[in-house]
């Protein structure tokens, strides 16, 4: 994007990166930096719910935050992917998926929570390209 | 329950990766994953990701290597007392 160009406000930037992974980037003309993360960031959460099944994520007992990080805390994580984290909870049930167990358990929710924990990194630093175009190192 | 297509029969029950030999492998594309998309973030040039991430990728395999030797000297050292 120019920098003549209008720049989307900070707050679209931030919703619409959390809604799909990578197009906070994509909103500000940086195409292969928003399809680089944006299909890294999938590709690794699906590998989670590959490795560990649909089961690794689950959805909190209730909405209030203290009862999510008490009893789901990688749930903050994986929430952080957008609305993609919501699919396996809902299709999970639907084709009667069995939950992981141990390590293969822990790692499928690892690579979830990673992912999604990586979108905010992504979320936050596409944020303050509004700014304007970072330093070259 | 009615039959699932091929894509979602992948997610019906965990992957059988619980093998010791297996297992450990799964973390090198989460380094990769990583890699990738930390680069993303700070390289102003997206024709430097691919070299930057594969170099940063190798450096967390190989830290990750020696704490793990480091801890398993540690733990026969102290099993040895």
């Amino acid at each position: 994007m120019s920098p003549t160009q209008q720049q989307p406000p900070a707050s679209l930037t931030v919703l619409v990166g959390w809604l799909v992974p990578g197009a906070g980037y994509l909103l500000h003309g940086q195409k292969a930096r928003g399809l680089t993360v944006a299909i890294t960031i999938v590709v690794l959460f699906v590998m989670g719910l590959w490795i560990g099944g649909m089961m690794v994520v689950q959805a909190p007992p209730s909405a209030n935050p203290l009862q999510i990080i008490g009893q789901r805390p990688w749930f903050m994580g994986q929430v952080l992917i957008g609305p993609l984290c919501f699919v396996p909870i809902v299709v999970a049930p639907w084709i009667g998926a069995l939950p992981g167990h141990a390590r293969v358990h822990d790692l499928g929710t690892l690579y979830t929570a990673v992912a999604g924990m990586l979108n905010l990194l992504v979320i936050i630093d596409s944020s303050f390209r509004v700014r304007g175009p970072r330093e070259s190192r | 329950m009615m039959p699932l297509c091929w894509p979602l029969a992948l997610f019906e029950k965990p992957a059988p990766v619980w093998h010791d030999s297996v297992w450990p492998l799964l973390l090198l594309p989460l380094c990769l994953g990583i890699s990738i998309v930390y680069k993303s973030i700070k390289c102003s040039s997206m024709k430097r990701v691919a070299r930057e991430a594969l170099v940063l990728c190798a450096i967390i395999i190989v830290v990750m290597l020696l704490v793990a030797g480091g801890l398993a000297v540690l733990v026969k050292l102290l099993e040895m007392r």
